[in-house]
């Protein structure tokens, strides 16, 4: 049991989410429905492209945390264009583009130049908020067009255009993860060196998921535009912090090369169906980032307790093999 | 003597010459001397909680939950206060929830052995959260302060010492203290050996755990001096009185030159750069910039800087051996 519970977040997260909200609907009936999975979809389509933009590029063993910065140059380019007359797919097409570029300026630092991806990604962060401001003179883009709206509102099968698009995308990352090229990924997060020797293209490797990323940040600052109707100055701030959380939950390691598409998945479904179920509870939002963080460091608490035992189980267990004695289990620990 | 003159601290301390010169010529204004004194007040919590963070990245770690920590120490006084204890009782409140926020953060981290970053961003949340629940609880609810304050704590934040502002000097002690704590004493060194080989420290062994929990109770105790400052200075405690430090902050510590894989790093070195960050936001707003534009245009000087400093690495190692030994 302890060994499932350690070895399998995903199915572990998985059944600690529909306990939470079992849990949810027996105090707050009507909770249980199709409707609120609906809700919980869509209020989380920003956060899922974004923790799917990081993803990769944790599996480097890199970390980004300019997700929300781009987001917001993104969504601001898209309500800038749009706003200048131009029709919604050239506008959207501007603001991946911004992404693209946002992306592969991080990607260069990080590649080429050999910064620090925690350190270049800082930097970009403010560097991208600054040009959005810069970008808006401080103001917030309002009277977005009804056909940018009209991408977050449902259309087909309960879903919105920006939900086909993230389901597409969620599609797209496993299907290239269980690639050739997508192992590659894995190789140089596993062991940067190791893969070069191998004679992977590890620079351009590194450069391409911070590419992905912008992309991503993009599409998520796309869904923010079309989901809430106008771009405010913050858009998307703090919200790379809340990715990583999920994506840590969800079991993916930030010490690179481990990781799945449906942990990624069910960690921001987590995420979410917790701040869905506040809200159901008639608990005030600001319960919201204790209650979030608690659960998260509880969490990490758990797993990380788990997995050292089990570690240590599993060295005592070499060492009666090999005849040798193990005078307590705190020495085990203290290895670990 | 060229070995001296070749430090990192003596660059940057050209470029805040530099920095300053511009903006002088740009603004005779800006380089009056009560301009350059005062105009400090505004960006030293930055530096009382970068110095501290240096130590905790020189020893291998990072800590980002302390800019929740600084506003979750604010309202911890200010409730204190609320309740009417007398004054230095609030302040040992405020200072102890900083401490203790160290020190949960070191525990888990020790407890898990994960990466401080994960720990420390769920710390982030739930001292926020925290906070947030906390102000709640004098009515205060959400993003409003609590205030209130006596007299003697408020005029605290516009005190002079020798003619120099409170907090610039109450700054520069601290960062005085950590200097002579990192660079001349034993548990300076236990620092730099641990960042440099965690590992190779334990099986030498050297207390890892109990140098790192050292490092991240002074980071939380700074972010609460930090809240009091600048709850001082405002004249009222709020949740978000320390969410401006994030990045300027994590940005001095490796502007000063700490390096972020641990082992590296100087207190010299980001003390300087919190002062080339804080005249870079000043003269970027007496010269027209709008606060949030000047604040960002800080992550545009690390990248500038960091991108520089890596790439001359890079450079470096193009250059053939012999030709750098003659150099």
């Amino acid at each position: 049991m302890l060994d499932r519970i350690a070895r399998d977040r995903v199915a572990t997260l998985f059944i600690v989410t529909v306990l939470v909200l079992l849990a949810v609907g027996a105090a707050a009936p009507g909770f249980l429905s199709v409707r609120t999975a609906g809700i919980i979809w869509s209020n989380g389509l920003v956060l899922m492209l974004v923790a799917l933009g990081i993803f990769p590029v944790i599996l480097t063993r890199n970390i980004d945390v300019s997700g929300g910065s781009v987001l917001g140059l993104s969504a601001v380019t898209l309500g800038l264009t749009l706003n200048q007359g131009l029709p919604l797919p050239l506008a959207s097409a501007a603001a991946l583009g911004t992404g693209l570029l946002a992306g592969a300026l991080s990607g260069l630092l990080v590649a080429v130049l050999r910064v620090p991806s925690i350190v270049a990604t800082l930097g970009t962060l403010g560097l991208f908020r600054g040009v959005m401001l810069i970008a808006t003179g401080g103001e917030w883009i309002e009277d977005l067009p009804e056909d940018l709206k009209a991408l977050g509102a449902k259309s087909f099968a309960g879903l919105s255009v920006m939900g086909m698009v993230t389901a597409g995308a969620i599609l797209a990352v496993w299907l290239f993860l269980r690639s050739r090229r997508g192992g590659w990924v894995f190789v140089t997060g596993d062991n940067r060196a190791a893969a070069h020797h191998l004679g992977l293209p590890v620079k351009r490797i590194e450069f391409l998921v911070f590419v992905w990323g912008g992309a991503m940040y993009a599409l998520a600052g796309i869904a923010f535009a079309a989901q809430i109707g106008f771009v405010p100055n913050q858009a998307g701030s703090g919200i790379e912090l809340r990715a990583i959380a999920a994506l840590v939950l969800g079991g993916i390691s930030l010490l690179g090369g481990v990781g799945t598409v449906a942990g990624v998945v069910i960690g921001v479904i987590f995420f979410t169906s917790i701040d869905t179920s506040l809200v159901f509870l008639r608990i005030p939002a600001y319960w919201n980032d204790l209650i979030g963080g608690a659960m998260l460091l509880a969490v990490l608490l758990i797993d990380g307790r788990l997995r050292i035992a089990l570690e240590a189980r599993d060295r005592a267990a070499r060492y009666r093999r090999s005849g040798h004695r193990i005078s307590s289990t705190r020495d085990l620990e203290d290895a670990a | 003597m060229n070995r001296h003159l070749m430090r990192w601290e003596v660059l940057l301390l050209l470029i805040l010459m530099a920095e300053l010169a511009i903006f002088g010529m740009m603004n005779p204004r800006f380089l009056r001397p009560s301009s350059l004194l005062f105009g400090t007040s505004d960006f030293v919590q930055v530096g009382i909680v970068a110095v501290p963070l240096t130590l905790v990245i020189i020893a291998g770690g990072i800590d980002v939950s302390f800019a929740s920590t600084v506003g979750l120490a604010a309202i911890a006084f200010g409730i204190a206060n609320f309740f009417g204890l007398p004054l230095p009782l609030s302040l040992a409140v405020g200072l102890a929830t900083g401490a203790a926020a160290g020190l949960l953060n070191a525990t888990i981290i020790r407890l898990t052995r994960l990466q401080p970053l994960v720990v420390t961003l769920g710390s982030l949340y739930m001292f926020s959260g925290a906070a947030t629940v906390l102000s709640g609880v004098v009515g205060a609810s959400g993003y409003e302060g609590i205030g209130g304050f006596p007299e003697a704590f408020t005029a605290l934040g516009y005190a002079q010492v020798l003619g120099l502002p409170m907090p610039l000097v109450v700054f520069l002690v601290f960062a005085a203290v950590l200097l002579v704590l990192l660079h001349l004493t034993r548990f300076g060194r236990l620092v730099f050996q641990i960042g440099q080989n965690a590992e190779a420290a334990r099986h030498s062994g050297m207390p890892v755990f109990r140098v790192q929990l050292v490092t991240y109770v002074l980071t939380g105790l700074a972010a609460a001096l930090a809240g009091l400052m600048l709850s001082a200075y405002f004249g009222s405690a709020r949740v978000d009185l320390g969410s401006a430090t994030l990045l300027p902050a994590i940005t001095a510590a490796v502007l000063g030159g700490a390096s972020i894989y641990g082992g590296q790093g100087s207190v010299l070195g980001t003390i300087i750069a919190t002062f080339i960050i804080g005249y870079l936001q000043q003269g970027l707003q007496m010269s027209g910039v709008p606060s949030q534009i000047s604040s960002a245009l800080s992550g545009a000087l690390l990248v500038l800087v960091v991108a520089l400093r890596y790439g001359a690495e890079l450079l470096r190692d193009f250059i053939p051996v012999r030709l750098r030994r003659a150099d």
